[in-house]
């Protein structure tokens, strides 16, 4: 499909500005694949194209945005018109105006693209669907009590352009495809239901390049059938090890939200501890635009959408707290660099302050010695979802634990949920492992927009609350 | 441009087609950390277009709406049926009767609904929650008007278009004091009338919520009651019963009500419904994603399950009639899903229902995971506060619950008269007993 706009036409839209203080032009074109083979049927397959222009506004301290999916010269002119008009409306209620942007040093120029082997435009279709059906065939066939099985693919593929009054003029090629096999085992009445799978930032051969589209399936049905015949977990306060996964969602939603500048200036308990120790010296935590420690994180991005360098950004050193995520505003608010966080979903979104890849750096003691050197806990593995409160509570979801007895992994019992206080949890950490894996690719974050974010780390060792059946 | 694409896609070799197309025109205003954020304004479109050859499905999407993208789209929606494997129960709905369009679904004034109205009750909305105690700090909140119009061909002769306006606003935040912050709240609920906003209540009642759950302490474990607000039944509840009673999910052997219809399921004090043609819900609809007429679904009976709900392909499966819940945006082919979930009222007044706890917790919001499939939920209470002997005390923190989801609907001891609309559903209080709660 040929380009609908071009550096130029954006160019020549944000030059039409007279009192704004910024404007920025976005254009995004999204094609979207999905496959989803269940149980031996095709259950879900299609193919679609999202293509507009959003265009977005600051003018007399205010946000306006609009946008457009018809690329004539005079739709592009009544978008910028339309942001400018609600923003001006805006002005007319809005008590603390925004005083100003943080500037870019460098205004981004050039084209970006997604490092990837294996171009997902040149694998055909049909092989998409092929490994989509294949592997949830032996899903199913792994055992007679696995009794439901689902399998997807999916890839989004976008191009982007982005230009801004500032002097920004980029354009990006970006691509993320996901896999994923989630296997139900059932037996007298009971069921388990494990997935596994692998969202990356790359290209085909990266999304296998570890384990192929059958091992992910073989996975699947393997630990459901397993967790079958494993016990709940009884509730206690207790040492835990996470696994990376799990420590990705830790970093992403217990402490990264928490120090997302928009949320700190709503009174996030980060507000004032800035300098300040909030976790244990072992724990280094960063988000970054970029791939660090590992290859194809899900959530790298060159730049942002505001065209700021998406680089590395340390949240927390050595258990101190140096840093708040920002956008351009923020950024200027709190007198410090724009760290790249200002990301849009779609054409038709507005920039937000989101996460990219958010981890916990690798330490150097060795994972076998902290299984070896706990008395009493539990190994927690698989991570699923999980929430973080404005208090800093959060609980995440898991698939699977091991209890440890006397330095030893011992049985295998059910997936439940662990929460805590973030800070006091990061405070008690005492072992960090020196591995490292990024392993919250497939999920997606949500803020009133989705967004493609990773998360991970090394095992690390900490206390905290296992919820189970009392 | 709907008929070109049906026009287009008859013209290729396919055996039936099919197209849906939204346009909505949308105005929206943001809040951020107390204060108006962004104003939006905007209109976005979709079309996607199902075609069948030899009962094999393929579908694409786009939001363009040139000629040459429209047949770019129909080519790929073609080229996709080539590869896919055929399946018998691959069909469209036979053309039905005409349908009425339900009445009351589109303020005729909403056209002239502006950025600068939703902004004044954005505006509004902050202003309530914050006057009512200043310890009430809003994180994040909206006021959304949308224009909605959609429509539907097929290649049977099915033609369908409707316009809906709706109007919705929600807040997010916690309260503040000297010793701590709070849990998140959140409230959010929308209406079809310019006539019906009112965004004050939403406010005031987000923040009265709120403050009640400050000073919160650490309780030791127990088993008791629990009073959910229609926020943590969508949470806790909603999602269990939405899953159980998709013929997709009882299909692939996924449903704890499989084989359960005539069967009892719940307490007989619970009737939920889904029922589209509920025009004060906020996902009500005339027709639905594959043109199908809306109506009312009695689901669960006194506590008796009664039907599942079906589209046509999952109907043909299970050689029944479609219940008109085919759903889903023009971007990707139908599935199944509930449309204004419905827990109907109880005869019992919120406060009674309170003042009956012996030790109990009633909770906000839950924050955790529910197990669809078995049901098994674990998670941290959200704005819990503590009731003993009929009296609420303090509220609590770092409270866990644990069980079983459907284990609890049997276990359901009260449902209020009080009912609240929330985005896809309609909810009151449910009183639940034996629940395991975890002290930090």
């Amino acid at each position: 499909m040929k380009d609908l706009l071009a550096i130029d036409d954006l160019t020549s839209i944000v030059s039409k500005g007279v009192h704004e203080t910024y404007i920025e032009a976005r254009y995004q074109s999204r094609l979207t694949n999905e496959v989803n083979f269940s149980n031996g049927e095709l259950e879900r397959i299609r193919t679609g194209l999202n293509a507009g222009c959003g265009i977005r506004v600051l003018v007399d301290g205010c946000w306006g945005f609009s946008s457009t999916n018809d690329f004539s010269k005079s739709a592009l002119r009544e978008a910028l018109d339309e942001a400018r008009a609600v923003a001006k409306v805006l002005a007319l209620t809005k008590k603390n105006k925004v005083k100003g942007l943080a500037k870019i040093s460098n205004p981004v120029t050039g084209l970006f693209n997604t490092r990837v082997k294996g171009d997902l435009h040149d694998i055909d279709i049909e092989k998409k669907v092929k490994i989509t059906k294949e592997a949830e065939s032996d899903a199913r066939r792994y055992s007679s009590l696995i009794k439901s099985v689902s399998c997807t693919y999916h890839e989004i593929l976008d191009h982007k352009i982005i230009v801004n009054s500032d002097g920004v003029k980029a354009e990006l090629y970006e691509s993320r495809p996901e896999f994923s096999v989630t296997s139900v085992a059932m037996k007298e009445g009971d069921r388990v239901v494990v997935s596994e799978g692998r969202g990356i930032s790359g290209g085909w051969e990266d999304l296998f390049r570890e384990k192929d589209h059958l091992d992910y399936a073989n996975m699947a049905s393997k630990k459901a059938l397993n967790l079958l015949d494993a016990k709940q977990v009884a509730g206690e306060k207790t040492t835990i090890i996470l696994d990376p996964g799990m420590v990705g969602l830790i970093a992403h939603e217990a402490i990264g939200h928490m120090v997302e500048a928009d949320f700190v200036l709503s009174g996030s308990i980060t507000k004032d501890k800035i300098g300040q120790k909030v976790a244990s010296e072992k724990v280094t935590l960063v988000d970054s635009g970029q791939s660090n420690n590992a290859e194809n994180a899900a959530g790298t991005i060159a730049i942002d959408d505001e065209g700021v360098v998406a680089s590395r950004t340390v949240i927390i050193e050595k258990g101190v707290l140096k840093s708040f995520l920002h956008n351009r505003e923020t950024a200027f608010h709190f007198g410090s660099e724009p760290t790249g966080n200002a990301r849009a979903f779609e054409y038709n979104d507005e920039p937000l302050i989101r996460m990219r890849n958010t981890f916990i750096e690798p330490g150097s003691e060795r994972f076998s010695d902290m299984i070896k050197e706990t008395r009493h806990g539990y190994l927690v593995k698989g991570a699923r979802n999980g929430q973080a409160d404005a208090n800093g509570e959060f609980m995440f979801g898991f698939q699977e634990m091991y209890s440890i007895e006397k330095g030893e992994i011992k049985e295998l019992l059910r997936g439940a949920s662990i929460s805590g206080s973030a800070f006091e949890v990061l405070k008690s950490v005492d072992m960090v492992a020196n591995d490292f894996r990024y392993d919250i690719g497939t999920g997606y974050c949500g803020k009133y927009q989705p967004a493609k974010v990773d998360g991970g780390g090394p095992h690390i060792r900490c206390t905290a609350i296992v919820g189970g059946l009392q | 441009m709907c008929t070109f694409a049906l026009r287009e896609a008859e013209k290729a070799d396919v055996d039936e087609a099919e197209v849906y197309a939204i346009s909505n025109k949308e105005s929206e205003v943001f809040i951020e950390s107390n204060d108006l954020k962004q104003a939006k304004s905007h209109k976005t479109d979709g079309l996607g277009i199902r075609v069948f050859s030899k009962n094999s499905l393929g579908f694409a999407s786009t939001n363009l709406f040139d000629k040459d993208y429209i047949r770019n789209a129909v080519k790929s929606a073609i080229k996709l049926a080539k590869i896919t494997p055929s399946d018998r129960f691959n069909s469209l709905p036979d053309k039905s009767t005409r349908i009425n369009l339900l009445n009351g679904l589109h303020d005729k004034k909403a056209s002239s609904f502006d950025t600068s109205d939703s902004a004044e009750l954005a505006e509004d909305m902050l202003m309530a929650a914050r006057s009512f105690d200043s310890r009430v700090s809003v994180d994040s909140g909206n006021f959304t008007s949308s224009l909605v119009t959609h429509a539907l061909l097929n290649s049977k002769g099915i033609r369908r278009q409707e316009t809906v306006s709706s109007f919705f606003w929600s807040i997010m935040g916690m309260a503040i004091n000297s010793n701590g912050v709070s849990n998140f709240d959140y409230q959010s609920t929308g209406v079809h009338h310019i006539k019906d906003i009112d965004v004050i209540s939403t406010g005031k009642s987000f923040a009265k919520s709120l403050v009640n759950t400050l000073d919160s302490k650490k309780i030791d474990s127990f088993k008791g009651e629990i009073l959910l607000t229609p926020v943590a039944a969508a949470e806790l509840v909603q999602d269990a019963i939405a899953h159980s009673i998709n013929s997709y999910a009882v299909q692939k052997d996924a449903s704890q009500f499989k084989d359960k219809i005539g069967e009892s399921v719940s307490s007989d004090l619970v009737t939920v419904e889904d029922d589209a043609t509920n025009v004060k819900g906020l996902a009500a609809s005339s027709f639905d994603r594959e043109g199908i007429a809306h109506k009312r679904n009695v689901i669960i009976e006194r506590g008796v399950l009664r039907k599942f709900i079906y589209n046509t392909y999952t109907a043909k499966k299970a050689e029944t009639q479609t219940t008109g819940n085919a759903a889903g945006s023009a971007n990707s082919p139908p599935t199944v899903s509930t449309t204004n979930f419905i827990i109907k009222p109880g005869k019992s007044k919120l406060e009674s229902l309170i003042s009956e706890i012996k030790k109990g917790i009633i909770i906000n919001r839950f924050s955790g995971n529910v197990n669809p499939v078995n049901g098994d939920f674990s998670g941290v209470v959200k704005g819990g506060r503590y009731v003993k002997d009929g009296n609420i005390t303090y509220a609590t923190k770092e409270v866990m619950m644990a069980g079983n989801i459907f284990k609890a609907l049997k276990d359901v001891t009260g449902i209020s008269k009080e009912k609240r609309i929330l985005t896809d559903s309609i909810l009151p209080y449910l009183r639940i007993d034996n629940i395991s709660f975890t002290g930090g």
